[in-house]
């Protein structure tokens, strides 16, 4: 079994006095898919929110390859190698491909002081990238991503991650809106960047989704965590559903 | 996406419209009256034209980081006014004086870009804030009155700030390569520098900004100060030509300046912004309003003409924007 890339231990967070995360110990190990599932307000996004550094928990440890970690921001969180994309949210769609990408960290190209960006090897390197995580053909890096569609901007948030080595990778509703073959297309990015060497959260409420990607699944109820390691090749979806519901008497509806 | 022709991305272009517009003023202008073109005009034209112009430069970096500044106005009479109250008194050199208010200036800068950042108070409100103490400041001081500035003549920094000089028969003031070097640095730090890339990112989309390490807070301070400064450069430069430090000068311009960048094409919103097309803006409204009195329109009707071109190049760049967004 691969070693444990994060480790989150008995994690409490309080909204006021309502518990958001009750004790929850929760881990991801190298080169997995994690698929974290649960109803509105188990605590699914609560707990990302917390490992991507967005939210504090009011208490517990957090552990990253061994060392335990302060996530004061999400800044802090993409320095440790945790990347969460938002659909939409993380980025900038006026700006280029390229621009997005190398967004805060961008090649400098002569003279120091002038800052002048290497827009070639920005547009050389997205184009590489693109075509690796499986969009490109069609796409040149400095189209901005308001042309776009929701799948090609997942693609390029992803391949973001990858090219600056995100350890892990925490995918929020990705599927949410795309077409079969949009999303068909995300599963198969999330599969390749397990492949070349990352770890992947996987949250989505089509739990179909998530059978067809993910390793292993997590479920959460009312903050806290219900099941740990449901493996989705020997499990049936009815029977997630049940332990997602918390309802054992017969099909939920 | 299929490759789009030199000639239609040009024509998409945000500058398109304002440049088509800019050189059809010329052409009426030129066509009604002749005079129009004629040496000592353009050179009265450019005269005030590159002291608004910029502000104009300044705002379209604040602006394209999604803030603005309505204080800036205010500045522009605010400044001289500390500069002139300063060297009257015989407190220091012209020079030091210079130096001083735009030390000020950029403290003002930086007040309004805490609000905005720290406070989270919209731009709007804290702008609108400081233009009325930077204004009530300025006529408190003098009274009302406007400052003795006959003094400047003689001095090197007068000189060096607004000297004249001519170009064959062409009258220009220093100002004109201090407005020319602005649009150049401002150019290249919006469109080849890493800190476009931020500002474009921070008026954009501030969290994604922020969560891939810009500062956005320290972007939009920065570039507060960097407006009040270029501000109050501008109203300095104006009272030494003009040689008079007015503590009501400046009134109206934030709107004025404000339309000259959003007709440019930079967004009201953030995130898109051209001084390319702020040059065309600021040569569109100054043009415009020398251009209507040359041929005999009254003076007065000048806003309807500002109102209608902002209206109408407003709806060219949006019916641009919903164009460029058809794909998705």
């Amino acid at each position: 079994m691969a070693e444990d890339l994060i480790r989150m231990e008995h994690i409490n967070k309080f909204f006021g006095r309502v518990q958001a995360l009750d004790d929850v110990n929760f881990r991801v190990r190298r080169q997995e898919i994690v698929g974290l599932l649960g109803d509105n307000g188990a605590g699914k996004s609560t707990l990302i929110k917390v490992l991507s550094g967005a939210l504090h928990a009011t208490s517990g440890d957090i552990y990253v390859r061994g060392k335990r970690v302060e996530m004061r921001s999400t800044t802090d969180a993409i320095a440790e190698g945790i990347e969460t994309i938002y659909q939409d949210s993380a980025l900038v769609t006026q700006l280029s491909i390229a621009r997005n990408l190398f967004l805060g960290r961008e090649p400098i190209r002569g003279p120091h002081f002038l800052n002048r960006m290497d827009s070639a090897r920005m547009d050389g390197v997205a184009g590489d990238l693109l075509r690796r995580v499986g969009i490109g053909k069609a796409i040149p890096a400095s189209t901005p991503i308001s042309s776009l569609s929701g799948g090609e901007r997942q693609a390029v948030a992803i391949a973001r991650a990858m090219y600056f080595d995100s350890d892990l990778i925490i995918l929020d509703e990705p599927t949410n809106n795309l077409g079969v073959a949009e999303t068909q297309g995300v599963l198969r990015f999330v599969r390749n960047a397990r492949d070349s060497g990352h770890s992947c959260i996987f949250i989505a409420h089509n739990i179909h989704h998530v059978f067809q990607v993910v390793d292993r699944i997590v479920v959460m109820r009312r903050g806290k965590i219900v099941a740990d390691d449901i493996d989705p090749k020997a499990t049936s979806v009815a029977e997630v559903e049940r332990v997602i519901t918390g309802d054992f008497s017969g099909p939920p509806h | 996406m299929q490759k789009a022709s030199l000639l239609r991305t040009t024509i998409s272009a945000p500058e398109f419209g304002p440049f088509v517009l800019l050189v059809l003023e010329l052409a009426v202008f030129y066509v009604i009256n002749p005079e129009f073109l004629s040496v000592l005009n353009i050179g009265n034209t450019l005269t005030f034209t590159v002291e608004l112009g910029l502000i104009a430069l300044a705002m379209t970096l604040l602006m394209t980081a999604g803030e603005f500044d309505l204080s800036v106005g205010s500045l522009f009479g605010f400044a001289p006014v500390v500069m002139w109250t300063l060297f009257n008194a015989g407190w220091t050199s012209l020079a030091v004086a210079f130096v001083i208010s735009l030390v000020i200036a950029a403290l003002i800068g930086l007040v309004n870009g805490l609000f905005v950042t720290r406070l989270k108070i919209p731009s709007f409100l804290v702008t609108l804030g400081m233009l009325l103490v930077a204004r009530g400041t300025a006529l408190f001081v003098t009274d009302g009155f406007p400052q003795r500035t006959w003094s400047a003549g003689g001095q090197w920094i007068a000189n060096l700030l607004v000297g004249d000089f001519y170009i064959g028969p062409l009258r220009v003031y220093a100002s004109l390569f201090w407005f020319v070097a602005a649009a150049v640095i401002l150019g290249y730090v919006l469109t080849q520098s890493k800190y476009g890339n931020w500002i474009q990112a921070t008026g954009g989309n501030p969290v994604a900004a922020q969560a891939r390490g810009v500062h956005v807070s320290t972007v939009k301070v920065a570039l507060f100060i960097l407006t009040a400064v270029m501000s109050s450069f501008a109203g300095i430069i104006s009272s030494i030509r003009t040689s008079a430090a007015n503590p009501n000068s400046g009134s109206g311009y934030e709107l004025e300046v404000i339309a000259m960048v959003v007709i440019g094409g930079t967004a009201l919103t953030g995130g898109r912004g051209t001084i390319l097309g702020t040059v065309l803006g600021i040569l569109i409204l100054r043009v415009m309003r020398n251009g209507i009195v040359l041929i005999g329109v009254p003076g007065l009707a000048y806003n309807i003409f500002i109102g209608a071109i902002i209206l109408g190049m407003m709806a060219l760049h949006s019916w641009l924007e919903r164009r460029h967004q058809a794909g998705t």
